[in-house]
């Protein structure tokens, strides 16, 4: 089975940041970046499957700079076979939608059997790109997946909904599937596997390779951002002093107070 | 990053006296070990605290004359002007880094056993001290007085001219001049006992004379117990607590206020298993608040939260946050805050192991959260600084997170090795500490004299600051619920593996007192456990249980209290001659037996097992083996001893083939998992292995600097020869007067 992961380096933002003056976005001094949370678990879940059928390929997939380069040497060394690494500077504003568009043309040339995404990631937290994806690649696609079989050549899979009710599917491949945490325990890389996966391919494609233009791929975004501030700073907070059942009884009272209200 | 505007009040300056202090931190006179003896322990150790940041930074208590000689423990001393030489070091190095210098003039009375001087200490009254043994003082008459007073004024003069700021009169823990203050001792009928004007005649005469000789140069010091918590046979703060402060408030310009005094000065110092932060308010905070001084007050009460020094001081509580062990937990704390960086302060836990270590009578100070406290000059440690490791390309594999396996990965970590992986089989990391910081509750109702069985929760401060750190450190890997086979390190392409995989409790009552195994004994059988069965609750405990301690420390004490407060019969064995002895030292014993004696637990000394059988115990004496007793029981624990688990290490070191065929260079062991140990020494042999993984031979520790007299022509470099690889911890950069 070849399973495709795409994968997302997300932001990860400092307690205190501040934002850019000349166009929305944050100063990259408060920003470190780390591999999507969700992206453990779609990983993981691909290597198991592919380790349970005894043969296949875990191609991983993300578009970003080159600060993505880690987060896809982390999967190769988990045990992804290859890593593919998309960029262009027109890029830079992308939205999930216009994401989904560079992605699809990525997975479409690997033929894959399966795509695994995470739900959302951590930064954006659209849940968009995903299913814009399977929408692109004509894919049936399951949503929030939290438990996956594969047996006879069927996918059994366990769909998470509100209110904990459970959806239960049965599909055949191809198929795309956004992963939930928790689905699986993710494994984590030894110190050889991480020098091994030095020598792991990771190859970095344009736009042009992927026969795109920058023009198809802001076509394809559904939103741009104008501008980013910090919310308003709200006022009445109130400082409780005392001892410990001091401030107790006193959150009681306004609580009390509030309700009645 | 700034500091938080609500801390700002931290870092307004004071002016005590003639001195302006800079900011609010202050370390209140502590015991190290180093006294006047070890001049560079003294020196870099209280240095440390000055470029961490505090604003003053006091000696332990000073003795002014032979005939105050605290041998067997080790205090400070300004007997002479060689004595003044040493101290100067210290001066020299605090006002280096912009701190003010204080010294704690001391005079015990018959608390001072004289072991070194041979000299006969003096005292208000001939009444022995009431924790030596056959110590008795030298009634004072008149003349003696005017000498003991003069010996204050010769000090001080000594101590402007090492270059101290701030001059105790130091009474606090009963020492002199509290003993003439108090009844408890002085049971005079001239004008030196009696009346509250007539007790405290003495010490306002030092206070007098210090202050008349010094007094422009140096600000005016005294600490004072405002609650010796002996009632009226003493001094209690409504009473003569806060009438002495009015009585020679003129006098000074420091408060430094307790509670206590030296018999049970673990109400002062008192640990986290009883004590909460700030806990001397009650008595302390009323000088303030009941308006009896208009001078500077610096309090303590292990205080280590920023948040809870901004209250004391915007309260009035106190006008300075003074601090013992939150200053040797954390050098750096007042920095800190200043740099806006809260979370990273190491904060004290309260096991009270520095103050062990003076109490046993000569060992340097350790502390179990600062491994580097007594190391900055003897071995050149730093507690926030750590150069880069010279073998730094070198993939590590610490296995097992516990005290010690956390702190070696932090130290690599923080020594820029490129990629150290800490592997931990359990759910979460912390080891042992995770289960022994449930214990020290017993029933959780009543209050024990003055603290309560609150438990050794602020223990688990040792895992959070290590959490906090290692996810800030991008080249360490921590992975958790893992456990790691001999072949599995084999093949995980580390260079240096570092076992630390902890110890268990002997299961079968192999004890250091027998050096055998105890017949019937099987933790395998459900109703046998080891301690750490107690706390995980997995085994069924029956009304009638015997805990054998043979530990000497916290382990069955605990389990004897943690039981007994369910409503368990208990009754505790141990072959010594008092249980858990060690916490004599750490401060905890007193309140310990209260708690015991409250929940009536059946306490055994020199007692020990023979025999287990179902259902009974056969013990005896160890004075008179025929001498024997039984005890009903449905449940056992057996707290007797500890065993490594170092399978792994000895697996891997037996194939060097192996090694060699995987690329690994190096197997080290460190902490329970070498030999079993109190927490302070794992973590400490972690931090030793990291600070030294790329000596010539890390598997044994460098040489350190022993300040000890070298006979014949010496120069500091002599000494400092010593030492290696130090490039963390700056020189000395004003040389001895």
């Amino acid at each position: 089975m070849k399973i495709v992961v795409p994968v997302k380096e997300v932001a990860v933002l400092d307690e205190e940041f501040e934002l850019l003056e000349d166009r929305p976005g944050v100063d990259p001094d408060a920003i470190e970046w780390d591999l999507n949370e969700w992206d453990d678990f779609s990983v993981e879940e691909a290597l198991q499957l592919r380790e349970a059928g005894g043969d296949g390929e875990v191609v991983v997939i993300s578009v970003g700079g080159e600060e993505a380069e880690e987060g896809l040497r982390a999967c190769l060394a988990k045990g992804a076979d290859r890593a593919v690494r998309i960029w262009d500077d027109a890029l830079a504003a992308a939205d999930p939608l216009a994401v989904a568009r560079v992605l699809a043309a990525a997975v479409g040339r690997e033929s894959p059997d399966l795509v695994l995404c995470g739900v959302q990631s951590s930064d954006g937290v659209h849940s968009a790109t995903g299913v814009a994806l399977a929408e692109h690649l004509g894919l049936p696609r399951v949503a929030v997946v939290k438990a996956l079989e594969h047996e006879g050549g069927a996918l059994t899979v366990e769909r998470e909904l509100e209110g904990g009710l459970v959806e239960l599917l049965r599909l055949r491949p191809p198929a795309l599937l956004t992963i939930q945490t928790g689905i699986n325990e993710p494994r984590y890389a030894t110190l050889r596997a991480i020098k091994q996966a030095k020598e792991k391919p990771l190859d970095v494609v344009g736009l042009g390779d992927l026969g795109l233009e920058a023009g198809a791929v802001e076509a394809a975004a559904g939103s741009r951002v104008r501008s980013m501030s910090h919310p308003d700073t709200g006022e009445g907070a109130e400082m409780l002093n005392g001892s410990p059942a001091e401030v107790a009884s006193r959150i009681a009272d306004i609580v009390k107070d509030k309700m009645s209200g | 990053m700034a500091r938080d505007p609500k801390y700002d009040i931290l870092f307004e300056p004071i002016q005590l006296g003639p001195k302006t202090l800079k900011n609010r931190f202050y370390q209140v006179p502590h015991c190290i070990g180093a006294g006047s003896e070890k001049p560079g322990f003294q020196a870099f150790h209280r240095g440390m605290k000055a470029e961490g940041g505090w604003g003053a930074i006091c000696t332990e208590y000073c003795s002014i004359h032979p005939e105050s000689d605290d041998t067997h423990r080790l205090s400070a001393r300004i007997w002479d002007d060689d004595d003044v030489r040493n101290l100067a070091v210290m001066c020299d190095r605090l006002h280096h880094f912009g701190a003010l210098a204080g010294i704690e003039l001391w005079y015990g009375g018959p608390h001072a056993p004289c072991m070194e001087s041979r000299h006969n200490p003096r005292g208000p009254s001939q009444i022995p001290s009431d924790f030596e043994v056959n110590t008795h003082p030298r009634y004072m008459d008149k003349d003696d007085i005017l000498l003991v007073e003069q010996m204050y004024v010769d000090a001080a003069v000594r101590a402007r001219e090492a270059g101290f700021d701030i001059i105790y009169v130091y009474g606090a823990h009963s020492y002199l001049p509290l003993q003439f203050l108090s009844p408890f001792y002085n049971k005079r009928t001239d004008e030196y006992g009696g009346s509250f004007e007539n007790r405290a005649r003495f010490w306002k005469e030092c206070l007098e004379k210090v202050r008349e000789a010094v007094g422009d140069d140096c600000a005016i010091a005294s600490r004072f117990a405002v609650d010796t918590l002996y009632g009226p046979s003493s001094i209690e703060i409504g009473e003569d607590g806060v009438r002495f402060v009015e009585h020679v408030d003129d006098l000074v310009d420091l408060w430094d206020l307790t509670v206590g005094d030296i018999a049970e000065w673990g109400q002062n110092a008192g640990p986290s298993r009883f004590f909460e932060e700030n806990h001397e308010k009650p008595y302390t905070g009323q000088v303030k608040a009941g308006d009896h001084t208009n001078k500077a007050v610096v309090g303590v009460g292990r205080i280590t939260n920023p948040d809870t020094m901004v209250a004391i001081i915007g309260s009035g509580q106190f006008d300075i946050i003074g601090a013992a062990r939150p200053s040797i937990s954390d050098p750096f704390l007042p920095k800190k805050i200043e740099e806006g960086r809260p979370d990273d302060i190491r904060e004290c836990i309260g096991c009270n192991q520095c103050i062990s270590r003076w109490e046993i009578g000569g060992p340097p100070m350790i502390c179990t959260q600062n491994a580097t406290a007594g190391e900055e000059y003897r071995r050149g440690w730093h507690p926030e600084k750590f150069h880069p490791a010279a073998n730094g390309d070198k993939g590590v594999l610490v296995v097992g997170a516990g005290p010690a396996g956390m702190e070696c990965a932090m130290v690599l970590g923080k020594r820029d090795m490129e990629a150290v992986h800490l592997v931990e089989a359990d759910p979460e990391i912390g080891g042992c500490v995770n289960w022994i910081s449930q214990l020290g509750h017993s029933d959780g109702n009543e209050n024990i004299f003055r603290g309560t069985a609150r438990g050794l929760g602020e223990w688990k401060r040792i895992v959070n600051y290590r959490q906090i750190q290692l996810d800030k450190l991008k080249n360490v890997e921590v992975h958790t619920g893992s456990t790691l086979s001999t072949n599995d390190i084999l093949e995980y392409g580390a260079e240096i593996v570092i076992i630390a995989t902890g110890c268990h409790f002997a299961t079968d009552g192999l004890n250091p007192a027998t050096h055998d195994v105890i017949e019937g004994a099987d933790t395998s059988l459900d109703w046998q456990l080891t301690p750490d069965e107690v706390v995980k609750g997995e085994k069924q405990i029956g009304k009638r249980v015997l805990v054998l301690e043979n530990e000497g420390y916290y382990m069955g004490v605990s389990i004897a209290q943690k039981l007994a407060g369910q409503g368990h019969d208990v009754n505790l064995l141990t072959q010594m001659g008092d249980i858990a002895n060690y916490m004599e030292f750490t401060l905890e014993a007193p309140m310990l037996h209260r708690d015991l004696h409250r929940l009536g637990v059946g306490i055994h000394p020199y007692t020990m097992l023979e025999k287990i059988e179902p259902g009974v115990c056969h013990a005896y004496n160890v004075w008179k083996p025929d001498h024997k007793e039984s005890f009903e029981v449905d449940t056992v624990v057996l707290c007797t001893q500890r065993l490594s688990n170092d399978e792994l290490y000895h697996e891997l070191r037996a194939d060097k083939d192996a090694l060699e065929r995987e690329g690994i260079e190096a197997v080290y062991m460190i902490g329970d998992a070498a030999a079993p140990r109190m927490i302070p020494d794992s973590i400490f042999d972690g931090h030793r292995l990291a600070r030294e993984i790329d000596s010539p031979n890390p598997a044994m520790p460098l040489p350190f600097i022993r300040e000890r007299r070298l006979w014949g022509e010496v120069t500091n470099q002599d000494y400092e020869a010593m030492l290696q690889n130090t490039p963390d911890v700056e020189p000395m950069v004003v040389a001895a007067k």
